[in-house]
C-alpha cells in the first residue's frame, strides 16, 4: 500500500482540485482521505453519500464544580486568556475563551476545575459518484484542525485500504508546515507539492520542501498558473533542479478551474487538455513511488 | 546497546511504523542482555498536537542508543533526540521489526 500526499504550503494554489483530479484519474484500487479539515471541500467535487458518522472528542474545557469552589480568584488570576470572569457571586468560565490549557485546574488550592474532553467534530466515511471510499471530517465552529484529527482520518483510510487490498491512499493535505501537515506527511510514500508562480507561494514551496526532506520522503512537483509569471516559474524550476525534485505538470492559468467547481466536477472531467497533462503528472507519480 | 524501533506491534514480526511521534508501539531491544522492552505508545496519539516531541521524551528517558524508524522524526522531535546524543536510522517503514533489525545489522539503513 503506497500512501501519496497533496500539499502546498501555500493555500489557494489549487491544491484540491488537483487531488481531486488525481482522485478521478487514479485506479478503482484508491481510498481518498480529505485531511484539509480545516477547510475541507474536496466532497464538494465528489458527491458523497454518508455511510457513518462518528464524534470527534479532542480538545480540553476547563468545568469548575461550584459545590468545591471556594471563590479564591486563582484561575482569574492565572488565566492568560481572559477566559474567566467573575458574574454576580461567583467566577465562571467562558466556553468560547478557554484554550484548554489546564493552568486553572492545576493551581485550583480546592481542586474544583476539572478538563472536559469536547466534542469537536465527526468523522465521516463516504461513498463517492469515483466509486471510490472518501475519508473525510467536520469541524465544528472554532474547533482547529490537528495532527491528532489528520492521524484519525488517515488511520481510517489506511485500515480501510489494508482490509480491502487496495493499494493507494490519496490525501489532501493542509497548507502550512505545522502540526496538521507534519501528521499528514508522517508515514507517507510519496509528496506532490502543489505551488503557484508568487512570492508567497515560493516563499512557501521552499519551507515545505525543507519539511519533506526532514522526512525523506520522496516528492514532485505541480505548478499552477504557470503562466501568469513567467520569471517566477522559472525560478521555481531551477529551486526543483537544485534541490533534485522531478517537475511533474505545469499547468496554465485557467478559469476552467473555477467553471469545473461550479459544476460539482474534477477540472480533469471537465478539461481536455489539464486532463491530459495531469493524466501524465499522474503516471509520473505512479513511476516513482 | 540500546535500539528502539517504532513499531504496529509488540513482537519482532510486527511491522515498523513509519511514523515517529504518533507511532502505536516502541519496541525497545537491549543487544547486551538479549531482553526487549515494549512501551505501548498509544496514548501519545490522544494528544491533539506535540506528538513528536512526546515520543522524543519516551525513548529518551528509556536510555537507548539508537532509533530505527520509517520517516524519521520532525523537527521538534529531532531536536530532542539530538541533544541526547541519540542516533537516528531511517528507511524501515516497509519492514519488520526483525528485518529493519538485520538492515541495521547489515548497515543498510540511512542514518539521517
Amino acid at each position: 500500500m503506497k500512501e501519496i500526499v497533496v500539499i502546498s504550503g501555500k493555500g489557494g494554489t489549487g491544491k484540491t482540485s488537483v487531488t481531486a483530479s488525481f482522485a478521478y484519474l487514479s485506479s478503482a484500487n484508491t481510498v481518498l482521505a480529505d485531511c484539509d479539515v480545516d477547510a475541507s471541500d474536496m466532497h464538494l467535487l465528489l458527491k458523497p453519500e454518508l455511510i457513518s458518522s462518528e464524534d470527534f472528542f479532542s480538545s480540553d474545557l476547563a468545568v469548575i464544580d461550584y459545590d468545591k469552589c471556594a471563590g479564591c480568584g486563582r484561575c482569574f488570576e492565572v488565566c492568560r486568556f481572559k477566559a474567566v470572569s467573575f458574574e454576580l457571586d461567583k467566577f465562571k468560565i467562558s466556553d468560547n475563551n478557554c484554550e484548554g490549557c489546564g493552568y486553572c485546574a492545576n493551581v485550583c488550592p480546592s481542586s474544583a476545575i476539572t478538563l472536559v474532553k469536547q466534542n469537536d467534530g465527526n468523522l465521516y466515511i463516504s461513498d463517492t459518484r469515483l466509486g471510490k471510499k472518501l475519508f473525510h471530517a467536520e469541524l465544528g465552529p472554532g474547533a482547529e484542525n490537528s495532527g491528532k484529527l489528520v492521524a484519525k482520518v488517515k488511520n481510517n483510510a489506511k485500515k480501510y485500504a489494508r482490509e480491502n487490498n487496495l493499494n493507494i491512499v490519496l490525501v489532501d493535505g493542509s497548507p502550512g508546515v505545522g502540526c496538521p501537515v507534519i501528521s499528514s506527511l508522517s508515514g507517507a510514500n510519496f509528496v506532490v507539492l502543489v505551488t503557484e508562480p508568487t512570492t508567497s507561494g515560493i516563499h512557501d514551496l521552499s519551507r515545505v520542501i525543507q519539511l519533506v526532506k526532514k522526512f525523506h520522503i520522496k516528492m514532485g512537483c505541480v505548478i499552477n498558473k504557470t503562466d501568469i509569471n513567467y520569471k517566477a516559474s522559472d525560478g521555481i524550476k531551477k529551486m526543483l533542479v537544485a534541490e533534485n525534485i522531478p517537475l511533474l505538470a505545469e499547468l496554465p492559468y485557467s478559469d476552467n478551474f473555477t467553471h469545473a467547481m461550479i459544476k460539482e466536477v474534477t477540472v480533469a472531467e471537465y478539461d481536455k487538455g489539464i486532463r491530459s497533462m495531469l493524466q501524465d503528472a499522474w503516471d509520473k507519480i505512479n513511476n516513482l513511488i | 546497546m540500546k535500539i528502539a524501533f517504532t513499531s504496529t506491534g509488540n513482537s519482532w514480526d510486527s511491522k515498523i511504523d513509519p511514523r515517529f511521534g504518533r507511532a502505536e508501539f516502541i519496541f525497545i531491544y537491549d543487544d547486551e542482555t538479549k531482553n526487549n522492552d515494549i512501551v505501548d505508545n498509544s496514548g501519545v496519539s490522544e494528544h491533539a498536537h506535540g506528538a513528536g516531541p512526546m515520543t522524543a521524551q519516551i525513548v529518551t528517558e528509556k536510555k537507548v542508543d539508537i532509533i530505527i524508524t520509517g520517516n524519521g522524526p520532525g523537527g521538534n522531535a529531532a531536536r530532542v533526540i539530538e541533544s541526547s546524543g541519540i542516533k537516528v536510522f531511517t528507511g524501515a517503514g516497509d519492514m519488520t521489526v526483525k528485518e529493519a533489525y538485520d538492515a541495521y545489522k547489515k548497515g543498510n539503513l540511512t542514518q539521517s
